[in-house]
């Protein structure tokens, strides 16, 4: 016994020292992957008018003013506010849904063909939707994140519900588990990876989707600042605005879901030896 | 006559402390499309409380349809079940009756410690307790250390230990085993009989296990009950004598061997 625990521990150890100097490598290489693009951007923008490509020199200075006069910071807030509620909505419709039609085969059969319909409508076309019923107001933003991120988590969840292992399900019976409890302790892990995956590609899809709602049905948010920068032929700051974007899903992708992803699955192998 | 002489048979009889399990005139069949499928007919079988017993049968014989009869997941539809001097129908405290499946089925998702607290999860045990007793029985299956290893770390052997864990969490006085082992390899099997007769030893409830591996039921049980191939029925009870712990290189634990894979 106690043999196998040294080999435990130590396994451990070697995946963890294996994978702090990749973790370096991969830094280094990044880093210089950002060096490399904002050269060819720097010597680019030397033989072109600063209105089709400004140099990075210009698109900080721009970012700085931005930044300074709160400009960046309100509209980035309410951008992510709209997105948050559209996500958040189409999770708490599309967990619920996606349960019912994976658990009840009849309810799946009638609603299957709606999803792929659903998926194949572009989100600028529930976006010209959301100003003919909402106008320009923060529903418009907020109804084409939801139509957008609804079916794929519904997808998602459809699909984990499937794969809830019978077996299981008989232990439960078997220690004459209550129903509901059943639900919580085995039908919500089995369900959240998918949900999970599901919601990712849906918050990054809401996103992309919010700013095309609102450079056409709003006063406001990133987007409408993004339009109305173009519209002024202010390219340098819709450099900044896309850069500020950028960056903020980077983070929020890596500083935030892949770390929340690895403690929450850290039972499945592959997670635990990323 | 004899029908109603049946079910007005009474579970518990007050003259002497009752057997842990009963099946009088236990009858099974399956629909299958538009013909039915006989599994069990007339099965009669006392189980003593304490007592280790094997079943052992051809396969398709419902050897295991007899245990999840006997663990009330399936109900006879005739006969009649008693368990601890009640009947099946109004036994209400099968949380003293475990079930060991014939794969570990542990949870991926939760750690060894976890997973023997999920058995005690369907009662009103508040947290602290659960994971004080699911600690005590990683402890009886010699698995201190590993509580919070998730089941990819485990080895086959210490993941059956883990549902072995599961399965003594909640005090069973009755536990039901179907083809618990036949998943490991031979070693690591019959690290497990040892360890389940150590078990026995401390804890002393009922056991009742279905194999398909007569060697396995010669070494463990104190009686092998033998069915015959559907529809099954209980054709002979086999008095396994020698004391254990049995070796199959015994001659005696070798002739009842001989003995009863002529009976199947």
């Amino acid at each position: 016994m106690a043999k196998n625990s040294s080999e435990v521990i130590d396994n451990k150890s070697v995946t963890q020292h294996f994978s702090r100097r990749l973790r370096l490598d991969l830094i280094g290489q990044r880093l210089a992957l950002v060096v490399v693009v904002i050269a060819i951007w720097w010597l680019s923008s030397l033989s072109v008018p600063h209105y089709i490509l400004p140099g990075p020199r210009r698109v900080w200075d721009a970012l700085h003013l931005i930044a300074g006069n709160g400009d960046l910071w309100n509209n980035l807030g309410i951008t992510l506010w709209r997105v948050a509620v559209g996500f958040v909505v189409a999770a708490l419709v599309g967990l619920p849904f996606g349960i019912v039609l994976g658990a009840n085969k009849r309810a799946g059969e009638f609603f299957e063909p709606v999803i792929p319909v659903l998926n194949t409508v572009s989100s600028a076309i529930w976006a010209i939707f959301a100003i003919i019923w909402f106008g320009i107001s923060n529903a418009t933003t907020i109804f084409v994140v939801f139509m957008t991120a609804m079916p794929l988590i519904i997808t998602n969840v459809w699909q984990g519900t499937r794969t809830v292992n019978a077996d299981f399900i008989e232990l439960a019976q078997v220690l004459r588990m209550p129903h509901w409890k059943v639900m919580t302790k085995i039908y919500l892990p089995t369900i959240l990876p998918y949900f999970f995956s599901g919601a990712r590609l849906a918050f990054g899809f809401g996103w992309r989707v919010s700013l095309v709602a609102e450079t056409i049905g709003s006063s406001s948010g990133v987007g409408y600042r993004l339009r109305q920068a173009a519209d002024l032929i202010r390219t340098d700051q819709v450099f900044a605005w896309t850069l500020t974007l950028v960056i903020m899903m980077a983070t929020i992708e890596m500083g935030m879901m892949k770390p929340l992803e690895n403690y929450l699955f850290r039972w499945k192998k592959d997670a635990a030896t990323q | 006559m004899t029908h109603i002489e049946l079910t007005e048979q009474t579970c518990n009889d007050a003259e002497q402390t009752p057997p842990a399990i009963r099946l009088s005139g236990v009858d099974k069949s399956f629909a299958n499309g538009n013909q039915t499928i006989e599994v069990l007919n007339n099965v009669n079988l006392t189980v003593a409380p304490q007592a280790i017993v094997g079943l052992i049968g051809a396969s398709g014989s419902g050897k295991s349809t007899l245990l999840n009869i006997i663990s009330g997941i399936l109900k006879p539809d005739r006969g009649q079940v008693c368990i601890c001097g009640a009947a099946s129908e109004e036994f209400n405290d099968w949380g003293s009756v475990s079930y060991m499946f014939q794969d570990d089925r542990l949870l991926p998702w939760r750690s060894a410690i976890r997973n023997v607290e999920f058995a005690l999860e369907p009662g009103s045990i508040a947290k602290k307790d659960r994971a004080q007793r699911a600690l005590q029985a990683l402890q009886l299956v010699e698995l201190e250390g590993f509580e919070e290893a998730f089941p990819y770390q485990l080895s086959g052997g210490m993941r059956s230990r883990v549902a072995l864990a599961r399965s003594l969490v909640t005090e069973p006085r009755i536990l039901l085993m179907d083809e618990p082992f036949s998943r490991l390899d031979a070693q690591t099997r019959a690290l497990m009989h040892e360890e389940l007769l150590r078990v026995y030893k401390l804890k002393r409830m009922t056991v009742v296990f279905v194999t398909h591996d007569v060697a396995e039921a010669v070494l463990l049980a104190d009686q092998v009950a033998v069915l015959s191939p559907r529809p099954g029925t209980i054709r002979e009870v086999v008095n396994i004598a020698p004391a254990r712990p049995r070796d199959i290189t015994q001659p005696a634990v070798a002739s009842y061997m001989q003995r009863l894979r002529a009976l199947i």
